[in-house]
């Protein structure tokens, strides 16, 4: 997702001189091609992301648009009061791209995992909040995010996400995408977590159970509208993210239901409120923690046996 | 302006943060006194370069005030200086005021960056200064600290990364009271030593007595022409102008009693229906 990440950034720096590109020390592995192209809207700020995204602030003040790229766990916990004073409060155009979403740095351990991060700055008033899920949708998500005067949290995976979108995918932040439209049940999802999801809602398929598969991007602003309609039909919705079952997407949609008076069940499919265990690939730590696709398929199946 | 005319703006401003802190009923007086010369010189003795009329004017200078428990103080001096209103200051946390306790870029247009929790102002005003860098623009950026403030992390990511960027508009003013919340700084991290420190992560820094505004702008205007980012290291008392209050942790955020009352009101000369 990286290079999906840069190939996006460096199309609009061009177009746009306020696009600035700045880092703590920890790279998309392409910045020497930025470098090269674009030096005089690259700035390393050392291992200090507390002062890179203040400074962001001060940049946006003066109308730059910076977009403040590390790994998301360095963002949302160590910069977290930086992010929520200097960049929403004053309501500023920055940025803030976190690397590496849930369990994307696997062997590094929980330090590096991002696993909490939409449920502390979901609870930040200004703060857009976008998932992507593949490649494509990251550059749409990074166009999206520039098109908005405002502050935006993007978070991406790092580890060759699948693409599920063709190259006339047209991303609108206030859609979410349909990939599968079964009567049974309704699975949302959100971010690089969607590739396992896919694979268990085939799974799900070939035991005759029908499964709408919609991938959320936008975690804020949310589409409530689309739970609405979905839940008025279906009764099991199931929630996976590559998050805490607490505060993120399985908080979000529960929300929508219990705020709106909705009958519906919700099947929350995440990290369950622990640090994450295991090491090696991501494949494998997701493994380790029933994220891989036979867990989510056996959660879901269970889930269904105890109605 | 001669001298004793200045005193006297002087005492009226301490007296007008006094009155308005203690109608509002909550001030950090101490830390408002001990910068308020260096405030008064900065916008009101044609330190800063604004436009009056455009407070988003792109080519100003940008103050910050890192410390911002001295917002009564900044906010005070801005009446002072005709860019807020008397009535703006008058409803100083007032249920629908646009004057807080701290200073806040959402209520007030001539505030550059929202302050309040310590540690944020300088790295602000870094981005600022490496912005208007980026447009050739010829404006200074300056940030008030205080000396306890530089206990936070943050200000020295901003340290040492100021003079690698070349951020030779870049002025950083040190309110040297020597007294944080609790404490004096001395008793809490030891001797600081700030100069050295300073000096030593590639900053040019001088010294000046902060309640002499004349000698603070003189500072300020005449170190034009460095290449590095520059800090001025402002000696100060805190709680300068009330006896009582001068250089005593006690009163980092108190409003005085019934007879410490009467102190303030001969010290600033304050009279009963003043107070009312």
């Amino acid at each position: 997702m990286n290079s999906a990440y840069i190939g996006k950034l460096m199309e609009l720096a061009e177009k746009d001189h306020d696009v600035l590109h700045l880092l703590a020390d920890s790279g998309t592995g392409y910045d020497e091609m930025f470098q090269k192209n674009f030096p005089d809207q690259i700035f390393n700020f050392g291992i200090g992301e507390e002062n890179m995204v203040a400074a962001a602030a001060g940049m946006a003040s003066v109308g730059k648009k910076p977009f403040v790229f590390t790994a998301g766990a360095f963002l949302a916990y160590r910069s977290l009061e930086f992010i929520r004073d200097d960049v929403c409060f004053q309501n500023l155009n920055v940025k803030i791209i976190g690397m590496g979403s849930g369990l994307s740095w696997s062997s590094l351990g929980p330090t590096h995992h991002t696993t909490e991060d939409l449920a502390i700055l979901r609870a930040i008033p200004n703060l857009m909040i976008l998932s992507p899920a593949t490649p494509r949708q990251v550059s749409a998500c990074v166009q999206a995010a520039y098109e908005h005067n405002g502050p935006v949290y993007i978070r991406i995976g790092m580890n060759h996400e699948k693409e599920f979108f063709d190259e006339n995918y047209q991303y609108d932040l206030r859609i979410n995408d349909k990939l599968k439209a079964g009567k049974d049940i309704a699975v949302y999802v959100t971010g690089s977590i969607l590739e396992e999801t896919y694979k268990a809602c085939e799974m799900l398929e070939e035991d005759g159970i029908g499964v709408s598969l919609i991938n959320v991007s936008a975690i804020k602003p949310f589409n409530k509208q689309d739970v609405l309609n979905t839940a008025q039909n279906i009764k099991n919705i199931v929630t996976v993210e590559e998050h805490n079952v607490y505060g993120g997407l399985a908080g979000i949609i529960s929300e929508v239901i219990s705020f709106n008076g909705i009958a519906a069940r919700v099947i929350p499919i995440g990290i369950e409120d622990v640090f994450a265990k295991g090491y090696g690939s991501q494949a494998v730590v997701r493994r380790a923690n029933k994220l891989d696709s036979v867990s989510i398929y056996q959660k879901i199946r269970k889930a269904l046996r105890n109605e | 302006m001669d001298a004793e005319l200045e005193e006297k703006k002087l005492l009226a401003l301490r007296k007008k943060i006094f009155l308005t802190g203690y109608k509002g009923g909550m001030a950090h007086l101490a830390s408002c006194f001990s910068c308020l010369e260096m405030l008064y010189s900065l916008y009101m003795m044609d330190i800063l370069r604004l436009d009056p009329s455009n407070p988003k004017w792109k080519d100003r200078d940008r103050f910050i005030l890192s410390k911002g428990h001295a917002g009564l103080a900044l906010y005070c001096v801005l009446q002072s200086a005709g860019l807020i209103s008397e009535e703006e200051i008058s409803s100083y946390l007032q249920e629908n005021s646009l004057i807080g306790g701290e200073p806040c870029m959402r209520d007030c247009e001539w505030i550059e960056a929202t302050t309040g929790s310590l540690g944020h102002g300088l790295s602000m005003g870094l981005g600022i200064a490496m912005a208007l860098k980026m447009n050739n623009s010829p404006a200074k950026v300056y940030v008030m600290l205080g000396d306890g403030e530089l206990e936070e992390g943050t200000v020295w990511e901003a340290i040492l990364m100021a003079p690698s960027f070349g951020l030779s508009n870049l002025i950083a003013i040190l309110d040297c009271n020597k007294i944080q919340k609790m404490d004096f700084v001395e008793n809490t991290i030891g001797s600081p030593g700030w100069a050295d420190k300073w000096e030593s992560f590639g900053w040019h820094v001088e010294e000046v007595d902060g309640h002499d505004p004349q000698a603070f702008k003189e500072v300020v205007m005449n170190s034009q022409g460095h290449n590095k980012p520059r800090l001025i290291i402002a000696d100060t008392v805190k709680g300068k102008g009330v006896s009582i209050m001068e250089n005593n942790p006690n009163w980092h955020f108190k409003l005085p009693g019934r007879k410490e009352l009467k102190v303030f009101k001969e010290e600033l000369g304050i009279t009963d229906s003043e107070l009312e």
